[in-house]
């Protein structure tokens, strides 16, 4: 079955993906974070990711940013994330152009915004299991908004 | 030897006495008699086990530790009674002030750190090398990136490891974490020369980057080695880890960059919450720390060295014709100027906003500016 992106039930399904891969997010360690993800478009979408221990633990779409406190928000317009998950639909993980630091370093891309560089540094201090969490999608049927 | 105990217990006649009749069953039970306040050490959140914020309780908490430790110069774990009937040997530690090398949620770093371990040998996936063909120029120029890189790392596990006996044993949350970091390191040093010794092998020491190394170590305070090493050298090495992602040849060495940026981005948190406790608690500090960060800024341009920058433009720009070239320029430049400004807004944040005017880096930064735009 499809899951459209943007939606809340795709991030959901990714949350519950990693619940169900508890071993292999176990072994990435502790990530604590809250996460915005920004899709640009014709009707900007923005979410809240909450990861706690090794669980994303609660995902809902913001009116605004300052309905919860997000350490960083990931920003990119629609096509780039399409870009991103036709990637690493192709083998399981991103080419290496599609990785979320690749996007989001040079030439940004993909915009990393932060108000409290400590915030910042969670993107980093989290990486490998939030490229993990994304790389869940492999096998997704997405339908594009 | 170097240390003679003030006194040999082997010849100590009340000692071994003592012994002999304990081995005959005439216990004193006197340390029984202790009375000790009861604490309640319960696991908040059972997926995490027992953290070691579970156990800050009581007369064990550090928020119920004194700013100055005065009765403490051994070993004693924060909360020990201390026999006030025998001489406790002083170990030395000169890092006696909490200011001296707190930092706020030390004790979260702690855990993540232990819990986010990887190991080199199986965690890169080394077998997947040889699906990849590497062109020489780029092999080589990755692997002279990995010969500063093993340097630099070098450095960042031998920092801790120094200052770690300097630090009160009621500091241990620090100790700790600071012994995980020695851990990294060693284990970022371990995977560059890994990496280089699988490919072209190690090139050229730089010795530009281990002048500025040399001031990290030469530190004349912990808090300086710590904003040095933490704030600045690994800020900007965690900007390198990220490009060296976005420039790295194969998914192989991505993951190696992904591994070694979160310890990293970990390492620059804890020096920034050491930096804003220090700034909080010990303002007075301020203008020897600023005046120690004008020296520290300058050294680390030694990291910029020429080996560095042409491979990691050589890398950047994928080859080495000139269009390549022309290209890696860019993406360099483009980290260069990132690198500064965000040690700026950590800086900032951390309670030193000034360094956005004073830095010597600042000249440095619109030199670049002004190369990217020529």
């Amino acid at each position: 079955m499809a899951i459209k992106f943007p939606s809340i039930d795709f991030f959901r399904e990714l949350a519950r993906r990693m619940a169900d891969n508890a071993a292999e997010f176990e072994k990435l360690g502790f990530c604590d974070t809250v996460m915005g993800v920004k899709v640009d478009g014709d009707s900007a979408h923005l979410y809240a990711l909450t990861f706690d221990v090794f669980d994303c633990t609660d995902v809902r779409e913001l009116a605004s940013p300052d309905d919860v406190e997000l350490d960083f928000t990931l920003e990119a317009p629609l096509a780039l994330w399409r870009e991103m998950f036709e990637s690493i639909k192709k083998t399981g993980t991103p080419e290496p152009a599609y990785t979320l630091n690749s996007l989001s370093h040079v030439g940004d891309r993909m915009k990393v915004v932060y108000d409290d560089p400590e915030g910042h540094d969670k993107f980093y201090r989290f990486m490998a299991t939030l490229q993990a969490f994304v790389d869940q999608t492999s096998d997704f049927d997405i339908e594009w908004a | 030897m170097g240390y003679y105990g003030t006194n040999d217990f082997s010849y100590n006649s009340d000692f071994n006495l003592r012994i002999r009749d304990i081995k005959k069953g005439n216990l004193d039970f006197g340390w029984l008699d202790d009375a000790r306040e009861t604490v309640e050490v319960r696991r908040r959140d059972p997926r995490r086990g027992l953290t070691i914020e579970d156990c800050e309780v009581g007369p064990y908490a550090i928020e119920n530790t004194p700013e100055v430790i005065r009765e403490n110069r051994g070993l004693a774990p924060r909360g020990a009674i201390l026999d006030a009937a025998t001489v406790q040997p002083d170990l030395g530690p000169s890092l006696n002030k909490k200011s001296d090398v707190w930092g706020y949620r030390v004790q979260r770093y702690w855990e993540e750190a232990m819990s986010r371990q990887w190991n080199v040998s199986t965690d890169v996936p080394w077998h997947d090398m040889d699906k990849h063909n590497i062109p020489d120029d780029l092999e080589i120029a990755f692997c002279q990136l990995c010969t500063l890189l093993s340097e630099v790392e070098m450095i960042a596990t031998d920092l801790p490891a120094k200052w770690s006996h300097h630090m009160n044993s009621y500091f241990q949350e620090v100790k700790g974490f600071i012994a995980t970091q020695a851990i990294d390191e060693a284990r970022h040093a371990e995977v560059f020369r890994k990496r280089a010794l699988a490919g072209a092998g190690l090139f050229r020491a730089s010795v530009r980057g281990e002048h500025a190394l040399k001031g990290i170590l030469e530190a004349d305070s912990y808090s300086e080695g710590s904003v040095f090493l933490h704030v600045l050298g690994e800020g900007f090495i965690l900007t390198l880890f990220r490009s060296s992602e976005f420039i790295s040849p194969t998914p192989v060495e991505q993951r190696m960059f992904q591994l070694v940026m979160q310890d990293e981005a970990r390492h620059v948190s804890y020096g920034l919450q050491h930096l804003k406790y220090l700034m909080d608690n010990c303002p007075e500090v301020r203008p020897q720390i600023n005046g120690f960060l004008d020296e520290a800024e300058r050294h680390l341009t030694g990291l910029f060295n020429p080996d560095q920058l042409e491979s990691m433009i050589v890398l950047g720009g994928k080859g080495t014709k000139p269009d390549q070239i022309k290209k890696g320029i860019e993406v360099v430049g483009a980290f260069q100027g990132k690198q500064i400004e965000e040690y700026f807004h950590r800086a900032e944040r951390a309670g030193l906003p000034e360094r956005r005017e004073r830095s010597p880096l600042l000249e440095l930064q619109q030199r670049m500016i002004a190369a990217a735009m020529s």
